[in-house]
């Protein structure tokens, strides 16, 4: 299969279907936008989305291009097990996170952002973290889904790869830029509509194009006995442990899911992220089986690039009405979650940088609030196009991002259930997790010594930390400790002596265990506690127009939370006793 | 072993059909409502 030619486009086809898909984008986007947005609105649509939307933007924002290619290429280099390894537990970021996602919503009801959230719990320090690293990541992540875009478009069309990244950064722009997050959620329908509605038949379609299910026996030599096992051991330490570790954290960093779970009807979160997972789970683990074909079939990608994998199989075995449709579900999933990162960093500048720090809560200008959003969005797309023309790096960028949002995820779930975490213990937890991560995870320090074993310890603690946060989030403090426990000493006679030699899996653990460890001891002897119920009116709207006023919980109507007994000034304390908002 | 991959291979796609006749339900319904009552949908 080396050396093969694949199908391509002529210009005015590509063209023609990038016009088709930006164009209907947009006279949706066009549909739903007001001459005088909401500021509110333009963050998290009025916090009173149906399930329809919520979960389609959910299921459209978590699948990327990435997300595809690097699905089909786990099966591809682990075989059988390679896309549940990857799609799985990608799914499941999703699925772990509504139960605490619903704890964040009861506490803060009409928040925009997780960072703003945390500037009402602790105060700048914990906000400027969160909101840094979310800044980070969402720029990773547009870059990410330009390039995507810039290197499909340049395999399947004679436009260069420049061009590409143009065409789709200039669309995604178009129709996000007026209405925000309205704009992304009521397209991502149509996107997931494209994407989900394509596997459905792309997969079957190149499944007995090639000639299964008969390759499976005549490819079977073409797998190694790891490749053809279900139960993989390297595809578990290689591709599933990692992910296993990152559940948490991507889904805590990410600010284009805190803003869904800001922005769905507070009744449906549970359904909303349920639905996604699945839709997550069997999309990405579909486009991954590509990749278990290409194995059976010895398909050889052009110049042993993974990301022309797909592609590539799709051009040799789709005709071209399909790989038409197959065209329409990558530009479809990549801007989806382009325009939710544009979405998203315009959110953390309205709502962190402009309306809690520079004009201050009760300050902010919604019309200069909305005019931040839009300028950010442009500068965004700006930047995300000269990174992309660089082509960095994205897997190391994103290592060091989830280094970065593993070490928050303690910090960050512990601040909204116990009363004692505090801005200190926040801080320095998370500080002190990196300091520690950064030489385990690019090796600065060798690990065949003390040190060794001392990280083995670290990440042991680490699997402990990150079992026990996913079974608090579906039952209770008694049971999570039980968990974390058992988890350490099952772990510990395999893990202590050999941990250490898988850096990426080593670096996340230590972060989830060095930010637990310190958060815990530096607030478990304080006496003093928080009043939960105060978060509710420190992260509340901006601007008391028609769609926040129409929302449940809006300025229009009472709010069904814990009314809070002390606003305590603009600067959190952190000095109010014991709430009567639910606790664990 | 040949059938138990097939099976394997394209469950996903009929997963992934499923989540979109749900979500497309849902969303069709919450379409209809927001009409019969003159609110906007998001």
């Amino acid at each position: 299969m080396d050396g093969m030619e694949t199908a391509q486009f002529s210009a005015v086809i590509v063209v023609g279907l990038l016009v088709f898909f930006y164009g209907g984008t947009f006279l949706i986007s066009a549909r739903i936008g007001k001459k005088e947005e909401n500021a509110d609105g333009y963050m998290t649509a009025g916090n009173n989305i149906g399930f329809g939307v919520s979960a389609a933007s959910m299921t459209a924002t978590w699948i990327w291009a990435a997300s595809m290619y690097a699905s089909a290429t786990s099966g591809y280099t682990y075989g059988i097990s390679g896309p549940i390894h990857y799609g799985l537990w990608g799914a499941l970021m999703i699925l772990f996170i509504y139960p605490f996602g619903k704890r964040i919503r009861a506490v803060a009801p009409r928040a925009h952002t997780l960072a703003e959230v945390m500037y009402a719990r602790h105060g700048r320090s914990s906000q400027l973290m969160l909101a840094g690293s979310n800044v980070v990541g969402s720029l990773i992540s547009l870059m990410s889904n330009f390039i995507a875009g810039g290197v499909l478009i340049s395999l399947l069309s004679p436009f260069t790869f420049i061009q590409g990244v143009l065409c789709v950064a200039s669309g995604v722009l178009l129709y996000t830029l007026w209405s925000g997050f309205r704009a992304s959620v009521m397209t991502d329908f149509v996107q997931v509509v494209a994407m989900l509605g394509a596997v459905a038949v792309i997969v079957p379609f190149i499944f007995f194009a090639a000639g299964f299910p008969a390759a499976f026996e005549t490819g079977a030599a073409n797998l190694t006995p790891q490749q053809g096992n279900f139960f993989s051991s390297e595809a578990f330490m290689g591709q599933g442990a990692p992910y296993i570790a990152a559940v948490l954290a991507y889904a805590i960093g990410n600010q284009t899911i805190a803003q869904r779970l800001f922005a769905v009807r507070e009744s449906l979160i549970k359904p909303t992220f349920i639905t996604a997972t699945i839709g997550y789970g069997g999309m990405v683990i579909g486009v991954g089986m590509l990749g278990v074909l290409a194995l059976y079939l010895g398909f050889e990608p052009s110049g042993g690039d993974m990301n022309n994998l797909i592609p590539e199989m799709a051009a040799t075995y789709l005709p071209s009405a399909l790989l038409a449709l197959f065209f329409i579900m990558i530009v479809g999933a990549l801007s989806s979650t382009a325009d939710s990162d544009l979405a998203a960093l315009s959110s953390i500048m309205m709502a962190d940088v402009y309306g809690r720090g520079v004009a201050g809560k009760g300050r902010a200008n919604p019309k200069t609030m909305l005019l931040v959003g839009r300028l950010t969005m442009v500068v965004a797309t700006a930047l995300a196009v000269a990174f992309a023309s660089l082509q960095l790096s994205i897997l190391d960028l994103l290592v060091f991002v989830g280094a970065l949002w593993g070490a928050l995820v303690f910090p960050v779930l512990a601040s909204f259930y116990w009363e004692k975490v505090t801005s200190k213990a926040f801080t320095t937890s998370v500080l002190a997790a990196l300091a520690v991560f950064l030489p385990v995870r690019f090796g600065w320090i060798p690990v065949d010594g003390v040190f060794g074993y001392v990280v083995d310890v670290l990440a042991v603690i680490g699997i402990g930390v990150v079992l026990g946060l996913m079974v608090f989030g579906f039952s209770n403090l008694m049971a999570a400790k039980i968990t974390g426990v058992l988890a350490m000493v099952v772990a510990a006679p395999f893990a202590i002596g050999s941990l250490h030699e898988y850096a990426t899996l080593c670096g996340s653990l230590v972060a989830y265990s060095v930010s637990t460890v310190i958060c815990w001891a530096m607030s478990a002897r304080r006496g003093e506690s928080f009043d939960f119920s105060v978060i509710a009116e420190r992260a509340g709207d901006f601007d008391d127009g028609d769609a926040a006023a129409a929302a449940p919980g809006g300025t229009g109507e009472a709010l069904d939370v814990p009314s809070p007994r002390s606003a305590g000034g603009d600067v959190p304390d952190g000095r109010e006793p014991e709430p009567a908002a639910p606790a664990k | 072993m040949t059938a138990a991959l097939t099976v394997y291979v394209l469950m996903w796609p009929v997963v992934v059909a499923a989540t979109l006749f749900v979500i497309s339900r849902g969303f069709f319904r919450e379409w209809a409502e927001a009409r019969r009552n003159g609110h906007d949908l998001v």
